[in-house]
């Protein structure tokens, strides 16, 4: 009858085996084309940094505190901002998926404010909001906003009809339905709009501060372009790079940690 | 139809008062497209407290939304429909339901999944744990408490199913085609679970099924009904005590009548009306 399966579930696969070696050998062929390039001087060295000068410049910003300083300011307003986006996001989201009133009075409007790029909005926000932490912040709400408002209410209204019958026959009430079936039941498509958002404020927000800003990853490239140092702006794509690979991995172990009930 | 008040099978409960199912004069019907359409016409059945009844039936018959109105999920009806006497307005802990799917809960392992059903029973929490392993065990899967439904195979979710519809201990338990999506050797051995568990627990049962031989192997009667609308065509006593042997040569010629019943034409079962035939008790 184990047709197969195991159990207890054999979850402690060792690690090592699933580390792909070939996850490394993409990025290091990468570097040795990009330093082959610098070394045959197709490119002027002042456009085309080799990979050794990046590493210098990031070492010596690192040394200075200065790309601390930028990317600790950058991951401040990402918090905030993610923050204010994911909840409020999370309680719209949830808000049309239950009310069918809300979802047609509303669901048009913010599925064309969707299709519109969020940097298309910063013009219009740095003159409301000025371009200190306020714009900054509201920036990456939005952008954290869209995606979860949409994860949110496609999880509530993707829970199975069928388990409502079951909440039925056992006379579950209201607090118990939604605590023991519609929470647990929406958390996988939440935490994969957790993660998509905050991915997504994470890009918008380096592109904000490219445009406009007086600290932070963007305005450290920003700053590096108008002053000719290319090192410093190709640093400042490794770091937000990165950071943004760094975010959705995190976000990624959280999500199966969270949802270890499903198969494996 | 008729009641049989004599205990006839050696193992009938010694207390009949419980879980007696009346259906009266049921009609039901659905809104499609605008026009109501007919499902069920004039269903009448008794069934006696602690009996195994079998519905089978082509797809169409209504079979499952009978048994979604016993259940109470489904309340909009006309005719009668009661339980012990008792009009069936809504769900009762006293109806439990095993489903084609076993819609365990995937985030909850199975003794969760299991002392759900026992959240509004009034059973204090310290007896829960017990009386959902008791039931974990009456349908042998001890051992397995701590398993989610994605770590068990069909047929033990499907078993771990019919544990949770067991624990509140239903006078009755409905069965909607609870074997219908396992392979045919775990068919078999859930089927001698079923019967087991049956003669164990004594709670009436009422399985809707499309095996005949299933229905057969695990009834005292077998509903035989006819599509568009729903009606039964004929009732089938199956007078063989528990447990059965499969190859009983009666089980073989009951299946054999009603596959030809079910198989003949359309406009046989048109002109059949809601005829009940009466089993022939020669058979034995």
């Amino acid at each position: 009858m184990m047709a197969g399966r195991h159990f207890p579930s054999g979850a402690s696969v060792p690690r090592l085996r699933n580390l792909p070696v070939g996850a490394f050998a993409a990025p290091v062929l990468l570097l040795g084309a990009w330093q082959l390039a610098c070394l045959t001087g197709l490119f002027p060295q002042q456009v085309l940094v080799p990979p050794s000068g990046v590493a210098k410049a990031l070492a010596d910003m690192a040394g200075s505190g200065e790309l601390q300083r930028h990317v600790g300011d950058s991951l401040h307003r990402l918090l905030v901002g993610f923050a204010i986006g994911a909840v409020s996001g999370m309680i719209f989201g949830a808000a049309l998926a239950l009310s069918r009133l809300l979802d047609a009075a509303l669901s048009p409007l913010f599925l064309t404010l969707w299709q519109v790029p969020v940097i298309a909005f910063v013009p219009l926000m740095v003159m409301f909001l000025g371009i200190d932490e306020p714009f900054k912040i509201a920036v990456v709400a939005i952008a954290a906003f869209f995606p979860m408002a949409l994860a949110t209410f496609d999880g509530i209204r993707g829970v199975p009809r069928n388990w409502f019958d079951v909440a039925k026959i056992y006379r579950l009430r209201l607090h118990q339905l939604v605590r023991r079936i519609l929470l647990p039941a929406t958390v996988p498509a939440v935490l994969t709009g957790l993660r998509i958002s905050l991915t997504r404020a994470w890009v918008v927000l380096v592109a904000a501060e490219l445009l406009a800003a007086d600290s932070g990853i963007g305005q450290m490239m920003e700053m590096g372009r108008q002053l000719f140092q290319i090192d410093v702006v190709l640093a400042g794509v490794v770091v937000s790079g990165l950071i943004g690979f760094l975010l959705d991995r995190g976000a990624r172990w959280v999500e199966s940690r969270a949802t270890r009930w499903r198969a494996a | 139809m008729s009641l049989h008040p004599q205990a006839r099978n050696e193992h009938a409960p010694a207390s009949i008062s419980r879980g007696a199912l009346t259906v009266g004069g049921l009609h039901k019907s659905f809104d499609i497209g605008g026009a109501p359409r007919k499902i069920l016409d004039n269903i009448n059945l008794d069934v006696r407290p602690g009996e195994f009844v079998s519905i089978v039936g082509a797809s169409g018959c209504g079979k499952s939304t009978l048994l979604r109105l016993i259940a109470g999920l489904d309340t909009d009806y006309s005719g009668e429909l009661r339980l012990d006497g008792e009009r069936i307005a809504t769900t009762s802990l006293d109806r439990g339901i095993v489903f084609q799917d076993h819609r365990l809960f995937p985030w909850m392992t199975l003794e969760q999944n299991v002392e759900l059903a026992l959240l509004n029973t009034g059973t204090p929490k310290a007896r829960r744990a017990q009386i959902a392993a008791d039931h974990i065990a009456l349908v042998n899967l001890k051992g397995f408490e701590k398993a989610y439904p994605h770590q068990l195979s069909g047929g033990m979710a499907q078993r771990a199913a019919i544990a949770r519809a067991l624990v509140t201990e239903p006078k009755l338990l409905l069965l909607d085609e609870p074997l219908g999506a396992l392979d045919a050797l775990t068919r078999v051995h859930v089927q001698n679970e079923l019967q087991r568990i049956w003669m164990a627990q004594r709670s009436t049962m009422v399985m809707v099924t499309h095996d005949v031989e299933e229905a057969l192997y695990l009834g005292d009667r077998v509903i035989v009904m006819s599509p568009n609308p729903g009606r039964i065509r004929r009732i089938v006593e199956v007078d063989l005590p528990h447990p059965r042997d499969r190859r009983a040569p009666l089980l073989h010629r009951l299946k054999d009548e009603i596959l030809a019943e079910l198989t003949s034409g359309a406009d046989a079962a048109e002109s059949a009306g809601n005829l009940v035939h009466l089993p022939s008790r020669e058979a034995r």
